[in-house]
């Protein structure tokens, strides 16, 4: 069995996750801008404790149901959001706009905790504890295909994002937007949750993080 | 479930095809199912207007800009992507268990002992030694994806990726039964992973001086050596697909019905249809598997419609084998170590195809750094 150890290093990655979106939540001030990223860091910091919780037992909050209602209406959100670009913008915007990878990563989340089922045999072998019906037990999921696909287009994403992550040449390239009258100096630690490449980063380990959940429930 | 067929079967072309074409000339096909990949770095920026307007969020870092991706690039990307899914697979389950060091000794059986004898020492020092081998075996394989995935390391991954590949291929697939007389083109021969190999050498990012490359595969070993190393591998298959042991009257049928175990219901039902078509046809399967084979490997050397008419027909028959013969390498059977050659030898196709008069990016430039729109200027006036 895929070691319990292993399982517990991917769920401490998944809190470091939620800890950067928490942080990038917190210096958005979202109570004083607009802003349109706000339901992205929301999504990021709910899949990664959901994740956390389903590779670990002791890390899980809410219950297989909760999360599935969480993810439904993520999806359900992301979906709109998704007509709602494409309505103004033409097809385009499925393949620009920011939602689409969400909408992915929330559809997964949803399917893995809908499929997760405990094969006939497998009782009290290590596995995700903390997936639906798992408790201990290996879990499985029906129909693997979706899987699969799920799968490929979240390590196809994480090739991507990768792709995109400045190099050392253009690291020191991006520019600090001023903010005409915003004065505040964020801590060097939220500052740095900011960072896109940080943000990047962060999508990068939860979509691997998720495929290797898809693809060891299978 | 045809179209999650199709769409699993035309992985390595949708992602090759989305980086490769602009939006707006994108077929509503692929618009609708794939297009999501082609997009700027998210919570940074929104979309306005026909190309992506960047609008700066207040108080936040500008982020870079998409990086320009070339067919080669985007290539590398595939390829990185299928080394991070197999990272993935490595860390299965069935990998934990003595099972996989088995299966790795099997592939000593029936090999010279001069590469049999390493294999079964490889096979012993896993099984005694099984989760931190297994373990440093899927790492390896997952920092090879990210690496090739990620600009500045391109270079030393591709270069690590040949030394892990022709590793593996001695003492985790035996050769690919090349010398044990066991190759079957149906089952991945001559080995999936000395294609990985192949293709890192062919999409390593150079390229040769005074002379304007055909196609992407001749960017770094020039069209001669490319179209013979094309020319070697197909008609290798040609070669192992008319092997004795591959036309026997139930080789082939046999080989799919023993690949059926584990499936799920809706591929079991397609083998079983194929099993059927080729039960009694060996000989016949392997005659016309070997014409198509060698009709693929001349392909290369014709004109460009020809060539083109010819690695379509490549991918067309990877995506067959890889579906009906292959059963999508074992995935959703909890045992594949990998996506077997299906997917590779359609990856390979692509780096064949007849290059447009597109320009030859910096693969190691790094994206570069975002220029703010005079709408975004003016909001933050």
């Amino acid at each position: 069995m895929t070691p319990a150890w292993l399982l517990d290093i991917v769920a401490a990655c998944m809190l470091a996750v939620a800890a950067v979106s928490a942080a990038r939540l917190v210096t958005a001030r979202p109570w004083q801008r607009g802003l349109v990223t706000l339901d992205t860091d929301a999504a990021h910091l709910l899949m990664a404790i959901a994740m956390a919780g389903m590779l670990a037992t002791s890390l899980s909050t809410l219950s297989g149901t909760a999360w599935e209602v969480v993810f439904a209406l993520m999806t359900a959100w992301f979906a709109l959001r998704v007509l709602a670009d494409a309505r103004a913008n033409g097809a385009r915007a499925l393949a620009a706009g920011h939602c689409a990878p969400h909408l992915v990563h929330s559809a997964a989340m949803l399917y893995l905790f809908l499929a997760a089922t405990v094969p006939a045999g497998m009782s009290g072998m290590a596995g995700m504890s903390g997936m639906p019906g798992g408790s201990g037990s290996m879990t499985g999921l029906r129909a693997p295909t979706v899987a699969l696909l799920f799968a490929l287009i979240l390590v196809g994403y994480s090739a991507w994002d990768l792709d995109q992550l400045p190099g050392r040449r253009s690291r020191t390239g991006t520019a600090r937007v001023a903010l005409a009258g915003g004065g505040a100096v964020p801590l060097p630690a939220l500052a740095a949750a900011e960072s896109p490449a940080v943000t990047a980063g962060c999508r990068i380990i939860m979509g691997i993080a998720m495929a290797f959940m898809l693809v060891i429930a299978l | 479930m045809v179209l999650l067929l199709i769409a699993v079967a035309a992985y390595p072309w949708s992602f090759y095809y989305l980086m490769q074409h602009p939006l707006a000339g994108s077929p509503a096909l692929f618009s609708a199912a794939f297009m999501t990949m082609r997009r700027v770095p998210m919570s940074e920026v929104a979309v306005g207007g026909g190309r992506g307007v960047l609008r700066a969020r207040p108080g936040a870092q500008a982020g870079p800009a998409p990086a320009a991706v070339d067919a080669r690039r985007a290539l590398q990307l595939v390829l990185a992507a299928i080394w991070l899914f197999d990272g993935v697979l490595q860390y299965q389950s069935f990998m934990y268990t003595k099972a996989f060091a088995q299966m790795l000794g099997g592939t000593a059986d029936g090999n010279p002992p001069v590469v049999a004898r390493p294999i079964t020492w490889d096979a012993s020092l896993v099984a005694h030694h099984l989760i931190l081998l297994n373990t440093l075996f899927a790492t390896i394989q997952l920092l090879l994806g990210l690496g090739i995935a990620f600009r500045p390391t391109v270079r030393v991954a591709l270069a690590a990726s040949v030394a892990w590949s022709l590793g593996v291929w001695w003492f985790g697939e035996g050769l690919g039964g090349v010398l044990s007389g066991g190759a079957d083109p149906l089952n991945g021969a001559p080995g999936a992973v000395i294609i990985y190999a192949l293709i890192a050498v062919l999409l390593w990012p150079a390229d040769r001086a005074g002379e304007r490359p055909p196609f992407t595969a001749a960017r770094a070993v020039g069209g001669r050596l490319a179209r013979a190393l094309w020319l070697v591998l197909w008609l290798s298959q040609a070669y192992f697909a008319l092997a004795p042991g591959n036309r026997a009257p139930e080789a082939a049928s046999g080989m799919i019905t023993g690949m059926r175990g584990g499936e799920p219901a809706w591929l079991q039902s397609l083998m079983r249809a194929a099993a059927s078509l080729t039960a009694h046809q060996g000989l016949a399967t392997s005659v016309a598997l070997a014409v198509t084979f060698a009709v693929i490997a001349a392909g290369v050397y014709l004109p460009a419609p020809a060539a083109k008419a010819t690695l379509t027909l490549a991918i067309v028959v990877s995506a067959v084998i890889w579906v009906f013969a292959q059963a999508l390498g074992g995935i959703l059977a909890s045992g594949a170590t990998d996506v077997n050659s299906g997917p590779l030898l359609a990856l390979l196709a692509l780096t064949y195809w007849p290059a447009g008069p597109a320009g030859q990016a910096d693969d190691e430039a790094a994206p570069s750094p975002v220029a703010l729109t005079a709408h975004a200027e003016e909001k933050l006036a």
